[in-house]
């Protein structure tokens, strides 16, 4: 009878083994479209003939988990890369509008409306009108350089914001992932809902930062920053943050600090933020708006070109004459600015507010005496060879800057737009790779590999072919 | 009549060229080796359509024309996210390779990972 119960009770253990094959093989059909979820491959083994209990053999069911830790880790990589270029190109064009090369733009214009009426003024340099004009358009460059100060300032404000907020994001996945890993620790059996939530929470936080994960015990996972800094240690969480650097602003008072990342610890880890949207904040609050307004090393191109502006242009007035006849009377400066913070200058550039048109030196004297001479150099002064600003002249000077905003985000756009095919393929072969053999996988990736090889340089040659098409249509 | 016409086939070169690139694009996004296929088959296309477009304007001599110019400009917006894509995606399937290498051979005495070797196996099934 013994044998008998035995066999029963073996047929009845095959047949929930049999019953919860189904059960895996329904959840994946219920959850084909749920983010994150790998597929759930229902394993049937021969139980092995046990003399001892008496057990005829019989099926069981083990449920394999098809998740691929490295096409999970390839999509998010490209994720981490998508999330900087796409983040680059959301803050780099605010800075293009400060930017604008055309005439129409705030500065160009008013900088071309400034050397047009000394012009003007140097045809009649006694004429109140003339005079009257120059300061006007004086003041027109000195609005428009601090309206760009002012909007690069409260891009800065925007991006140091959106960074603080990154930070938040990032240290709520984390808590999230924490407690998954809590759950995890708890289930005896894996489960797929949990592991399917924990890839999706992992991937929005690639698009955050770049993170390396690690199998850690019993299913739960480690997460990285930068391959380095740990954020979740099983079911431990050490939180970053974002801080002002008050200490890079030392040798240049009244520039916005940089903005470190540091962990738990106090430790400064920015550098190992090297993509995700994080980095691409980082890169544009502590790099690139510096090089434009100024930070702590730097006193910024716009700064400098207001100062050069302002100078320049006083220099000549202050050695000029505002009478062609002794006795000689130096002229007043036109521009004023605050030079105890020079990554303040644009933003404190204005006209001088006891100038008058009859202050307004034009006269060069000499010898020879030149009754419109220093108004003549006004006039020149943006073409002058060498240029007054490091060489250039003012309005190629803004157009270098313009060039550079312009440069760095049609790279962020290019890049933004492979790396979102990069994260399709990535994915597509994520969905390809479950189930499949790794034999089958080489074959198909070395003949991928090789093709693109082949097409890479095809596509090298149409844009030598694009380059030279380019150059035999003139623009005029 | 003669200015409007003069580089009309320029231009459907052109925009046969950015039709061929969108494609491209697309077919680019499912990884397979018969999609890559068709895109080096397509891009061998645009490589001739742009040929149409140099010898025409050779004939025709180069006048400025700011449309075709910008269509050009355009057109090298996509090869230059073609050229990044391909440059990205051969990383890409390098850390793949390496890392079935490694799962397949393990790595070896210098701590690189093992050469793939694809051999002939024969499965007998019944």
């Amino acid at each position: 009878m013994g044998s008998l119960f035995s066999a029963l009770d073996s047929a009845s253990q095959s047949l929930q083994a049999f019953e919860q094959a189904m059960d895996v093989t329904q959840n994946n059909v219920a959850n084909a479209n749920s983010p994150g979820y790998a597929d759930q491959v229902p394993e049937l083994v021969s139980q092995p003939f046990q003399t001892g209990t008496g057990l005829t053999g019989g099926v069981q069911e083990q449920t394999q988990d098809s998740r691929d830790s490295y096409a999970d880790q390839a999509v998010q990589q490209q994720l981490s890369l998508q999330g900087m270029y796409q983040q680059l190109q959301t803050s780099l064009g605010p800075l293009q509008s400060v930017f604008d090369v055309s005439s129409n733009s705030p500065i160009p214009s008013a900088l071309n409306t400034l050397f047009q009426s000394f012009s003007a003024w140097a045809t009649q340099p006694g004429n109140a009108s003339y005079q009257a004009t120059v300061i006007g358009a004086a003041q027109q460059v000195a609005t428009a350089f601090q309206q760009a100060a002012t909007q690069l300032g409260n891009i800065q404000t925007d991006t140091n914001n959106d960074i603080q907020s990154t930070v938040a994001q990032i240290n709520q996945d984390a808590a999230t992932i924490q407690s998954y890993n809590v759950a995890i620790a708890k289930n005896a059996t894996p489960d797929a809902g949990l592991s399917a939530q924990l890839e999706s929470t992992l991937e929005n936080l690639s698009s955050l930062t770049n993170v390396t994960t690690l199998p850690g015990l019993g299913g739960m996972v480690t997460v990285l920053v930068g391959g380095q800094t740990p954020l979740v240690i099983g079911t431990q969480v050490n939180d970053l943050q974002a801080v002002n650097n008050t200490s890079s602003t030392a040798g240049n008072p009244g520039a916005a600090p940089t903005i470190s990342i540091v962990d738990s610890n106090g430790n400064d880890v920015t550098s190992e933020v090297t993509s995700g949207s994080l980095a691409g904040l980082l890169n544009v609050s502590n790099t690139v708006l510096p090089s434009l307004i100024g930070g702590g090393q730097q006193v910024g191109g716009l700064n400098t070109l207001a100062e050069g502006l302002a100078n320049s242009v006083n220099n000549v007035l202050e050695q000029a004459s505002t009478t062609s006849t002794p006795p000689y009377q130096s002229g007043s400066p036109l521009f004023t600015y605050n030079s105890s913070l020079p990554a303040g200058i644009a933003g404190t550039l204005a006209v001088s507010s006891t100038i008058t048109g009859s202050q307004l030196a034009a006269a060069d004297t000499g010898p020879p005496v030149v009754a419109n001479g220093a108004a003549l150099t006004l006039a020149g002064l943006d073409s002058s060879n060498p240029g007054p600003v490091d060489g250039q002249g003012f309005t190629q000077y803004f157009s270098s800057m313009a060039s550079s905003v312009g440069n760095a985000a049609a790279s962020a756009t290019t890049s933004a737009s492979a790396q979102s095919q990069l994260v399709a393929q990535a994915q597509s072969l994520q969905q390809q790779v479950s189930g499949v053999s790794l034999d089958e996988e080489a074959i198909r990736l070395v003949q991928l590999q090789s093709t693109y090889d082949a097409v890479g340089k095809v596509v090298t040659e149409i844009n030598d072919t694009l380059a030279t098409l380019m150059n035999m249509i003139p623009t005029d | 009549m003669q200015t409007t016409t003069e580089y009309g086939d320029a231009r459907e070169c052109i925009q046969a060229a950015r039709h061929n690139l969108r494609q491209v694009k697309r077919l680019l996004s499912q990884p397979s080796a018969g999609a890559a296929d068709e895109a080096a088959a397509l891009l061998r296309d645009v490589e001739v359509q742009l040929g149409c477009v140099a010898a025409v304007l050779r004939q025709n001599g180069s006048k400025p024309d700011l449309e075709l110019r910008s269509g050009i400009e355009e057109l090298q917006g996509e090869v230059a996210v073609l050229a990044r894509f391909f440059a990205e995606a051969d990383k890409m399937f390098s850390g793949w390779l390496r890392a079935i290498r490694v799962r397949r051979g393990g790595y070896t005495d210098r701590g690189q990972a093992a050469p793939l070797v694809l051999v002939k196996k024969l499965s007998v099934e019944g």
